[in-house]
This record gives structure tokens, C-alpha cells and sequence, in this order.
């Protein structure tokens, strides 16, 4: 199917968002929130989530990027612009999705965002090379 | 923990980290890689997840300086707005890249009943003269019910 304005990028899935992926974020990032690794203190706090941990931002974005580049190839995206209005949940199961824009030469233009049960958590846009596809 | 006023708040603007280097190492991209659910990139490719925690590690500032700047309540009292990640080179493994950042603005905002400052961070990756990356965080450091401050 030719690449042009409204084109569905196949979509990408994580079956189910780990904890021991989120502590080990955690460490690398140096990142000190108890979010992402203490549930109990998740469960205590007014989210209502029960007892969870919530994902790193920058987690639930790379779940589009890794879409991107099974479609575009690895290296890509030259931007990604992300807003992240719900929050990424332990055990979630969550699908990244997007959906072509505009084709600039060898940029495309795309929509991009993270689903679970049809709500999108995160939303957002890229640029992408398309030396690959098109 | 009472709120802190919008001028001492907006005192840090312009505020520029220290700066330095940073280099991924084969490892640290391994790891963060497994974490995004992908196969390793081919080529020394660094999984572009990297450009949150370079920047600011490579800028020789952390997230708990950032909430501690901001004069955050709590870790649980921030809110991610967006990320925005411009890419002019791919990231590369074992590549040493110097890194800039400052904190470009704070806005204090009130809606749907919710006080909180915006606070907007800006970081630069170069390798020799090339501009290889750019991240701009804004994270809402959440102040409590409009109606408390």
C-alpha cells in the first residue's frame, strides 16, 4: 500500500508492562520516585490504581518509537513530540498506533499515540525518514 | 508543605546546569533497550529512549535536582506535560557526546481548579561541532487546589 496521508502504521504491541523493567529504568535513569517500584506506596496514594506501579514516561514513549522503527527502520525518527494524559499501569497491556499525516519528500509526518481498551494514555507526533519505505 | 510564591519560583529561569559528557555504554544500552520490550539496534544504534536520562545525567544534573529546583512538594506531586526529542544524528554506543541545559521558563497556571507551575527544561547533545540531539522536558510541579494558595 503506497505511504501517503492517512496510511495506518502497523501497530506494535507490549502484551504486558513489567515491573522488573520499571525498577531497572529506574536505575539507570537514577530516577528517585517510589512510583515505579513500590506499589504499596502507589496503593496509598489518591491514584486509585490499587497496588500497582506506574510506568516511566519515557517508557510508554519508547513503545513508539520501537513501532516507528519496524516500519521506518531503526533510526528513523529525526522528532517525536509527546503529551502523556492518562498514566502506564504495571500489567498493562498496551498498543502503540499511528497513522500517517503528510509526506514532505523524504519525511513523513505522523499521529502517534499508546492505547489500552481503545483509550489513548499518550499522545503525540513524529517526523520520520523514509529513505526506507518509500 | 506550604506553596512557594510564583517570584521565588521564577527565580530559577535562565538557570544553566553545570554541563559535561556523557557516553552510553554497550551495556546501559543493552539494559535500556530489554526495558522498551525491543531487539538490540543494529550498528551501535542507541535505542532512542536514551534521550530522557542522557541530557540530564550528561548536563551533570539529575531528576531529584530538577524536582528540587522546581520546589516540588514531593516526587508524587509531578506531572509529565510532554517530551520533545529532535534527532539530527542517530545516538550512537561508546560515543562521547558533550551536553548543554538550562531551564528555559516556569509559567504559574491554574486549571480546572488546579494550581501548578509549568516548568519547561531544554537540553543540547553535540559531538565536535555537530548538533547531534535536543530534549525539551515540561513537567508540572503541582501546587495543591487553586483555591489553597
Amino acid at each position: 500500500m503506497k505511504v501517503e496521508a492517512g496510511f495506518e502504521i502497523p501497530s506494535w504491541e507490549m502484551p504486558s508492562v513489567e515491573r522488573s523493567r520499571m525498577r531497572t529504568m529506574a536505575a539507570i535513569l537514577r530516577d528517585p520516585n517510589p512510583v515505579h517500584w513500590d506499589a504499596d506506596l502507589v496503593d496509598s496514594l489518591p491514584f486509585e490504581v490499587g497496588k500497582k506501579t506506574i510506568n516511566q514516561g519515557p517508557l510508554g514513549l519508547s513503545y513508539m518509537v520501537n513501532m516507528l522503527h519496524e516500519w521506518a527502520g531503526p533510526g528513523c525518527v529525526k522528532r517525536i513530540f509527546m503529551t502523556f494524559p492518562h498514566i502506564v499501569l504495571s500489567e498493562d497491556r498496551v498498543v502503540a498506533k499511528g497513522l500517517v499525516t503528510e509526506v514532505k519528500g523524504s519525511s513523513i509526518e505522523c499521529d502517534i499515540w499508546l492505547e489500552r481498551d481503545g483509550v489513548r494514555l499518550l499522545e503525540g507526533n513524529a517526523t520520520v525518514g523514509a529513505d526506507q519505505i518509500l | 508543605m506550604q506553596t512557594p510564591s510564583e517570584e521565588s519560583v521564577k527565580e530559577i529561569i535562565g538557570h544553566e546546569f553545570p554541563g559535561g559528557e556523557y557516553l552510553i555504554a554497550h551495556w546501559e544500552n543493552f539494559l535500556l533497550t530489554e526495558c522498551t520490550g525491543s531487539e538490540l539496534l543494529p550498528d551501535g544504534l542507541a535505542h532512542p529512549v536514551a534521550l530522557f536520562h542522557v541530557p540530564i545525567l550528561g548536563a551533570s544534573t539529575s531528576i531529584g535536582e530538577m524536582f528540587e529546583l522546581g520546589k516540588a512538594n514531593s516526587p508524587f506531586s509531578i506531572g509529565i506535560e510532554s517530551y520533545e526529542w529532535e534527532i539530527h544524528q542517530p545516538l550512537l554506543e561508546e560515543t562521547l557526546y558533550k551536553v548543554f541545559g538550562k531551564i528555559e521558563g516556569v509559567e504559574r497556571k491554574s486549571e480546572a481548579g488546579r494550581l501548578f507551575d509549568r516548568i519547561q527544561f531544554r537540553f543540547q547533545l553535540t559531538h565536535g561541532s555537530v548538533e547531534v540531539a535536543s530534549s525539551t522536558i515540561i513537567w508540572h510541579y503541582n501546587r495543591g487546589r487553586a483555591d489553597e494558595s
